[in-house]
């Protein structure tokens, strides 16, 4: 991870300065900069017509004054940055600083917070995932290791940076779980590193097969029957309102709830999916990874609220003890599901954990995320994530959450007429319809286990995972929910 | 369609149908039967009672009684007795907007094509005579709205039900007589005008088939001194796909790939028969989709009206482009103050929103939400769709101005078509309602008839009175 540092606004005596540049022409250093270079920096900028258009760089390499390279970054209108530019501007000047191990970011011409902010978005890009690369030659890799940020008040800076750096913590931690292949990113190695977020004050409970078996998991159950990996419900408490050790139960305010799908692979059991493109089926935990992730920020942060994250982890095998098309399955809420598509199984295992959620602890409302269904990618493709809600309120508050943090959503509909479509000839309902209208008879099917429960289910199958690079995040495993989730939680739930 | 006779008491020989509120009183000569069959007025619910003073069928409206739940109730009683020859649907105890309501929905469900049946099916429904009975002085004057829309809606769905070796683009326009006798203004462009004026898209199109492309411009004057409303409709006659052919596996249901035309059509008479006072157009782009030795080719570069030039990716997503032609003619042409589209675009807003709601996309928030309104009103429901950047920089091309559609299965197909129309609109407000999962009703149920729905025609026809009636709107 990144090193980052705050001190106050000075020419820097070596290696790489990055220019935060108004349209306006106007930047942090500048004048410095072009008074020990002769006016070299100016010069290259106005030579390469660089107008300080937000997404627009222009690299000087070797300016003089014993600088290695200046970068100058693109922020528009300097009175009219808003967090997402500034976070941006963050994440371009990281994408021009690989071949260079320390650079500063000139940012004093920018509030406290938003100096934080350009950190923040570096951090983000300069995420890398590279645990399994033995081979690779030290001058290929990216040599960034250190960026100090000069504000005009270091210490306000830094104080904004503390709870960037635990969400910073946190993408970094959705991510690199969404990125480990499924040979070692099993249920139980899941769980494991779960637990191991005791550390920063979560408390973290894990139920294995014969907890669940005994509680009833029949739905979830039925879906991890087949995997010689065993399956795990990590349930993580966030004290943060009421206290990590204090005050009973009773006193506690009512907790908000995230529940992720974790299905560490999906082959599509007995319904087995074709080979191409199986490989990305690792990722089908993404909105369990997101939700680890979030408890993991929410914790890092010191959030003030009560929070609860539940995710169900399993691996979706074919083998001889695999459930089979046409099985029935009798779920943790006591309703039937005859499964018709093995395949959809993500459905099953949030069916159990949304009703065990609902009916243990009760939580002020539910969201859940999963890497659900095709369908949704056909609907709406990379740019949005599809969120369907009982509730106009919550619905209004995630999509304000999605505006500013950049991580889209679009809400689908819900109406009796999909949920009617699953009915079943000779269980209480069916886990598959036909393709059309599947990613809204999918939440139909979720709905039907949150018992009136204000609830959202966003369905990331689309965002997961990026196929290329973008300011903040470099093309792999996205941490798409992490952002958006916090500044739900930071916008309406914290007391 | 089937004429409503409305009179203030049930002729002989026919079924009298009662609508009954949840819990309410149910009349006396059906109480015992009611109970026996433990009827209570739910919605969905019917009875069939035999009485000494004739044959009743109760109709449930369920606890809470909207004009919807009549409309529904209506569409029951068709649904339920399909045997039986006259109809008396009993509104006595009802307003007059109600009753016509409760109809309306009977009107709707009754609706089916037997022009080209020669043998006479035993099995097929014999609903021949529908009365509504009233006493209310207002009833006939209140059921000119409604029969307007149920006139259009029937018209539209005709024709989207006309095979396409009938309805080719000039057969589209020998059936708009109708509308000329109601008032409409009907212009045909053929070939020689496309060409002249350069609609590059429309033409390239219709290119493969013997059965020429045309531009038809419907106008219905209306009494107000303001620009019109314009709808355009996709009227593919028949889409085989082109050279991209598409699977025989029920290729035949391209048939009704012009129900956008039909319900733009449909929308236009109902206004004409009803008389609205707003000024409108409709826009119909017909053509087929064919394949010839002269086929358009995926990879061609077309140059629209517009004068943007369109790079091919796949000659079966023809839609966008006789509507991208469309859209810019009529705008250019006739400064229209708003215009919707419809088409039965793509497949990808069938698997996103499956068959119980059209997609809305556009670029205006007010007209979106008086379109969307309509719907809910009108029970042809939209759902609010993106156009998001990427949809638009996927239709970046390599060597014109932009391409129509993306390659590669799973694309995000309707909102990358809504992203392609946008760029023939320009500034004007406009709506683009994706129908390709709501033209047609696979099988009969309760609420719906078997075949094509006319999706469009109530929807478009309650938006004129909710926004286009106005005369103080600016």
């Amino acid at each position: 991870m990144l090193d980052i540092s705050f001190a106050r606004s000075a020419l820097p005596k070596s290696g790489a300065l990055v220019l935060l540049v108004g349209e306006d022409g106007t930047a942090d250093l500048l004048p410095a900069v072009d008074e020990a270079t002769a006016g070299a920096v100016s010069r290259a900028i106005a030579a390469a017509e660089f107008k300080g258009k937000p997404g627009t760089t222009c690299t000087i390499l070797a300016p003089g004054a014993g600088l290695s390279r200046v970068v100058a970054v693109g922020i528009g209108d300097p009175a009219q940055l808003i967090q997402r530019t500034a976070e941006d501007a963050g994440g371009h000047a990281c994408a021009a600083l690989t071949r260079e191990p320390a650079a500063t970011i000139a940012a004093a011409a920018l509030s406290a917070e938003l100096a934080a902010t350009v950190a923040l978005g570096a951090t983000l890009r300069a995420y890398r995932f590279d645990r399994y690369r033995t081979t690779q030659k030290p001058e290929d890799k990216p040599r960034l290791a250190k960026l100090t940020v000069l504000a005009a008040s270091a210490a306000k800076a830094k104080e904004a940076w503390a709870p960037l750096q635990a969400l910073a913590d946190g993408v970094a931690l959705t991510r690199d779980l969404v990125s480990e292949p499924a040979n070692v990113l099993t249920p139980a190695e899941m769980a494991d590193r779960c637990k191991a977020l005791e550390s920063l004050g979560l408390k973290v409970e894990v139920l294995g097969p014969k907890e669940m078996t005994r509680l009833g998991f029949g739905a979830l159950m039925g879906v991890a029957q087949g995997s010689a990996c065993e399956p795990r419900l990590v349930i993580m408490h966030w004290h943060g309102a009421s206290g990590a050790t204090k005050g009973k139960k009773a006193t506690r305010p009512q907790p908000i709830a995230f529940i992720g799908k974790g299905v560490t692979f999906d082959t599509g059991g007995i319904s087995i999916k074709p080979a191409g493109g199986m490989e990305d089926m690792k990722w089908d935990m993404a909105g369990a990874g997101t939700v680890v992730g979030l408890m993991a920020t929410l914790a890092g942060r010191g959030a003030k609220v009560d929070a609860i994250g539940l995710v169900g982890l399993v691996e979706n095998m074919p083998s001889g003890t695999a459930q089979r098309p046409g099985d029935v399955v009798k779920s943790y809420s006591g309703q039937t599901i005859e499964v018709l598509n093995t395949d959809a199984e993500g459905r099953l295992v949030l069916a159990d954990v949304l009703s065990y959620c609902q009916q243990k602890y009760d939580p002020k409302f539910m969201i859940d995320l999963a890497t659900l269904t095709g369908a949704i990618i056909v609907s709406l493709g990379h740019e949005y994530g599809g969120y369907f809600s009982n509730d106009d309120q919550l619905a209004a508050q995630l999509f304000a959450a999605a505006e500013e943090t950049g991580e889209k959503l679009w809400r689908m509909p819900l109406a009796d007429a999909y949920d009617k479509q699953l009915k079943s000839d000779i269980a209480d309902m069916k886990n598959i319809t036909g393709r059309p209208g599947s990613a809204i008879t999918a939440a139909q099917f979720i709905q039907r286990f949150v018992a009136g429960k204000t609830w959202a289910h966003l369905d990331i199958a689309g965002m997961a995972w990026s196929s290329k690079d973008s300011p903040t995040v470099p093309k792999g495993a996205t941490a798409y929910g992490v952002r958006l989730l916090d500044r739900l939680v930071a916008a309406h739930y914290e007391s | 369609m089937l004429k409503l006779r409305i009179g203030t008491s049930a002729p002989k020989a026919a079924v009298t149908v009662i609508p009954v509120a949840a819990g309410a009183e149910i009349p006396a000569p059906a109480r015992a039967a009611a109970a026996a069959d433990g009827f209570d007025g739910a919605a969905g619910q019917s009875c069939d009672v035999f009485t000494a003073d004739g044959r009743l069928l109760l109709v449930g409206l369920g606890a809470d009684p909207s004009e919807a739940a009549y409309r529904a109730a209506g569409a029951l009683a068709v649904a339920r007795l399909p045997q039986v020859v006259r109809l008396a649907l009993d509104a006595r105890a009802l307003l007059p907007d109600t009753a016509v309501a409760f109809a309306a929905g009977a009107v709707r469900r009754a609706w089916r094509f037997n022009s080209l049946r020669t043998i006479a099916d035993p099995d097929a429904p014999r609903l021949a005579a529908l009365h509504l009975l009233s006493d209310s002085p207002g009833i006939e004057a209140a059921w000119n709205r409604p029969s307007a829309a149920l006139r259009g809606a029937a018209f539209a769905r005709d024709l989207v039900t006309e095979p396409s070796n009938t309805l080719t683009p000039d057969g589209f326009i020998a059936r708009l007589d109708r509308l000329a006798h109601a008032g409409v203004e009907v212009t045909v462009l053929k070939r020689r005008d496309l060409e002249r004026e350069g609609l590059g898209a429309l033409l390239a199109v219709g290119r493969g088939s013997v059965h020429r492309p045309r531009l038809v411009l419907l106008r219905w004057p209306g009494a107000m001194e303001t620009r019109p409303v314009a709808f355009v409709g996709k009227g593919i006659t028949f889409d085989t796909g082109g050279l991209c052919i598409k699977p025989a596996d029920r290729m035949w249901e391209m048939r009704a790939d012009m129900a956008g035309a039909a319900a733009a059509a449909g929308a236009m008479l109902s206004l004409a028969l009803r008389g609205s006072p707003a000024p409108a157009i409709a826009v119909l782009a017909l053509a087929e989709n064919a394949i010839g030795a002269d086929s358009y080719r995926p990879g061609d570069v077309l140059r629209s009206y517009s004068g943007k030039t369109i790079e091919v990716v796949d000659t079966d997503a023809e839609g966008r482009l006789v509507l991208a032609d469309a859209l810019a003619w009529t705008i250019r042409r006739h400064r229209p103050a708003a215009v919707i589209d419809l088409a039965t675009l793509t497949g990808s807003i069938v698997v996103a929103l499956g068959s119980h709601m059209a997609g809305l996309f556009g670029n205006d928030d007010g007209l979106a939400a008086h379109l969307a309104a309509a719907g809910e009103a009108t029970g042809e429901r939209l759902w609010r769709m993106p156009i998001g950047d990427t949809h638009r920089s996927d239709l970046d091309s390599d060597i014109a101005d932009l391409r129509h559609c993306v390659p590669g299965r799973g694309q995000p197909d309707a909102c990358q078509a809504a992203a392609f129309l946008r760029e023939f609109v320009g500034d004007t407000p406009w709506a683009h309602l994706d129908i390709a999962g709501v033209d047609s009703h696979e099988t009969a149920d309760d609420a719906q008839a078997q075949g094509a729905t006319g999706f469009g025609v109530h929807l478009l026809d309650r938006l004129v009175t909710l926004r286009f009636e106005d005369p103080h709107r600016a």
